[in-house]
């Protein structure tokens, strides 16, 4: 008796879960939720993986019908690999961070939409809040492909510590490549088989196409125009900055010759060089780990102060729904408001994308006690858009050989770029116009 | 044998056949077919700024041909096969040889020490060996120092980033060789060994006349694997020096990854994937002809 009552009251209840679960499915009308694949990298050290899914966690919180599934896909390179598997293969991401200079590439193989459409919606003044410097790896053929997101720049680090040792003032850093010259003669040191126990200076490789770049715009050259499709990436203010570096790595033996960008901020850290050309995304991955002072400064000068933009930027794919799409653009605009730029510049080291990150209270007060994190905001004055192409990898691929054959001293400078101009040529095909 | 050699051909052969289809089925899924359709895309134009291929003949061919960084990242490849593999094989054996003598209950706790490496992934040990051959703290560097020799910039140097992959590849495949030499010891006749012994024999010489003869065809088999491993090189030199500096590490299989998945030439990279097996192929055929004439197999 007892247990057919149990029994009975068992199956009201299931009755009851099934009746809901059929009306919630087909009869009640609700909100659809948009499910956004979301692939992103994070190009330097330090957890901000759990930044950015954080930050989605919150997004999806506050946004009941649509849900982001962020996938960390690696650094730059994995994550561009991924994409055009991705791609390639008829399943592209609704949403992906791709390295800035990769936007013709994901142009050419039609990955991505424009965004003009809702941008405009947003108001004239939201696009003109962005710093026009990091806008301008945005545009092709006058359409805006692109939203500014882990924007940097590089910067020149010095140890305030080893300053002091050799007698230089801990508070000036190398404004001119002279000046870097004569500070990295005096701060190297050898130990008595010769052997080098800290470099004067480290530029740092893997990326040594980027810093290269903005020795060659302080030269005032330019290796790349990509409105007029012109390469130069053998002209003699590129040279000459060649040249510069391979006295620097060769002749006075007071920088390494090879490095990778990974491995660069760990040997600041430990004392092996005294200054270290990297980007701004490692200043919060510097504060937290190295144990002396040090400071922060804009690229020594040649004939001018200069550097190029860089980082990652938010694209929405083709091939998705509309629906898709435009919830896209909703988490993008979400991750860029004031408020969320200014917690990931905090985080990270990186530029905050908007001026009005700035006049966030706690970004303020932040900043007040962290003055080094303005430095590379300063720096925007002087900086220009990244160099980009199709086919960017291989570009980027061949530069990087010249300057590591040169630095390693196996190809004179001017034959290192020449050759690299007539394999890049090759390369670009005919998107270069001559 | 007249009898054994026609039931073969009749009804056993069906039976063999039978027996082989599971697996013949997924070499053809897996690797004949692909195979097959790499040589044919290796004849089409086909990359980023002709996403439609297009039918092209031989190009892929003479572009790779004409690509110095092709050359060099085949003497890479050769290299790394002619040093590692003699190195592994000495080491493999010596390990074999001293690891089948009486050790007591440390024999098996060398044994497991020794064939460790070979347990543990790739891309895994790379990450090790990063550190291990940092410049500034690593502990390769710590003991040359030790020993007074001059610190060497290992990954990031041009001359010794091939050499440092060839280190940790060697230290990954000897482990598995001196397995295979420990199995190929097991053959050799005590009596031999023994005799040998009453003979007046010492440890080298019975080593050098008793027991190397017989690992003759242990040792054909372990250089094609060593061969076919030192191909396939990709995890050491994808994390440890992307092929760097200047490609002066780069070697065949990142090489190919570059051109599949970094520059998206579909084209090139079929190419060198039809020229890779051909080349493969050969030469593990003739690796093997010229090493079985001076082995024999039964005794």
């Amino acid at each position: 008796m007892r247990r057919t009552r149990l029994r009975s009251w068992r199956l009201g209840v299931a009755g009851l879960l099934i009746g809901l679960l059929v009306t919630t499915a087909v009869g009640a009308p609700g909100p659809r939720l948009v499910r956004l694949t979301f692939y992103y990298p994070v190009g330097v050290a330090g957890p901000l993986a759990r930044v950015i899914d954080e930050m989605v966690a919150e997004f999806n919180r506050q946004t009941p019908d649509v849900e982001v599934v962020a996938v960390y896909s690696g650094d730059y390179d994995p994550t561009m690999q991924k994409v055009q598997t991705a791609v390639m293969a008829g399943n592209p991401p609704d949403i992906a961070i791709v390295e800035i200079s990769e936007m013709p590439t994901l142009l050419a193989m039609n990955a991505i939409i424009p965004l003009d459409f809702y941008a405009r919606a947003e108001g004239r003044e939201w696009l003109r809040d962005f710093f026009p410097a990091f806008l301008q790896n945005s545009y092709s053929d006058g359409r805006f492909y692109a939203v500014p997101f882990q924007r940097s720049t590089p910067v020149l680090y010095w140890n305030k510590d080893a300053f002091k040792e050799v007698g230089l003032d801990p508070e000036t850093p190398p404004a001119t490549w002279e000046d870097l010259e004569d500070y990295a003669k005096r701060l190297v040191k050898r130990d008595a088989a010769g052997g080098v126990q800290r470099w004067g200076v480290t530029i740092s490789g893997g990326w040594n196409d980027w810093l290269f770049e903005a020795f060659v715009r302080q030269n005032g050259g330019v290796l790349l125009d990509y409105g007029r499709r012109q390469l130069r990436l053998d002209s003699p203010e590129a040279v000459e900055a060649l040249r510069f570096w391979v006295r620097l790595t060769n002749e006075l033996k007071v920088a390494p010759p090879h490095s990778t960008w990974a491995s660069t901020p760990p040997d600041f850290v430990a004392g092996r060089t005294a200054m270290l050309y990297h980007s701004t995304g490692i200043l919060t991955f510097l504060k937290n780990s190295a144990r002396f002072p040090f400071g922060v400064a804009f690229l020594p000068r040649k004939k001018q102060y200069a550097v190029e933009v860089g980082g990652g930027n938010f694209y929405v794919f083709e091939k998705i729904p509309k629906a898709h799409q435009d919830a896209a653009w909703r988490f993008i605009r979400w991750m860029v408001t004031p408020e969320r730029a200014a917690r990931w510049s905090m985080a990270s080291g990186y530029i905050a994308v908007r001026r009005s990150a700035y006049e966030v209270p706690a970004m303020k007060e932040f900043v007040t006690k962290n003055p080094e994190y303005l430095v590379a905001r300063e720096q925007l004055r002087y900086a220009y858009g990244k160099i980009m192409a199709p086919n960017f990898q291989r570009l980027r691929e061949i530069l990087k050989r010249a300057l590591d054959d040169a630095t390693g001293g196996r190809v004179r400078p001017e034959v290192a770029l020449r050759r690299a101009q007539e394999e890049a040529e090759q390369a670009l095909g005919a998107w270069l116009k001559r | 044998m007249a009898h054994s050699r026609a039931s073969w051909r009749g009804q056993g052969g069906a039976q063999a056949f039978l027996y082989l289809l599971p697996s013949l089925l997924f070499l053809a899924i897996f690797t004949y077919w692909p195979m097959l359709r790499a040589i044919a895309m290796s004849l089409l134009e086909w990359n980023l700024s002709r996403p439609e291929p297009v039918f092209a003949g031989l190009r892929n061919y003479a572009t790779l041909l004409a690509d110095p960084v092709f050359h060099l990242v085949l003497r890479n490849t050769a290299m790394l096969a002619a040093v590692a593999i003699p190195i592994s094989i000495a080491l493999g054996l010596v390990l074999a040889i001293l690891l089948n003598e009486p050790l007591g209950f440390l024999r098996g706790v060398y044994r497991a020490a020794v064939f460790y490496p070979t347990m543990i992934p790739m891309a895994a040990a790379a990450m090790l060996w990063v550190w291990l051959f940092n410049p500034s703290i690593g502990l390769v560097n710590y003991y040359l120092g030790k020993l007074g020799l001059p610190r060497v910039e290992w990954l990031y140097d041009m001359t010794w980033a091939l050499p440092a992959v060839m280190i940790s590849w060697i230290w990954k495949n000897v482990g598995y060789l001196t397995i295979l030499y420990l199995a190929g010891l097991q053959a050799v006749p005590t009596e031999l060994l023994e005799a040998a012994s009453v003979e007046g024999a010492g440890f080298w010489q019975r080593v050098r006349y008793v027991t190397l003869p017989f690992l003759g065809p242990t040792t054909v088999f372990v250089v094609v694997v060593s061969l076919i491993n030192s191909f396939q090189v990709f995890d050491a030199v994808h994390i440890m020096t992307q092929g760097g500096p200047a490609d002066r590490s780069n070697v065949l299989v990142y090489f190919l990854y570059q051109q599949a998945f970094r520059f998206w030439d579909i084209g090139v990279a079929s190419a060198l994937t039809a020229f890779f097996v051909a080349g493969l192929l050969v030469f593990v055929v003739f690796v093997v002809g010229q090493m079985e004439r001076g082995v024999f197999y039964e005794v």
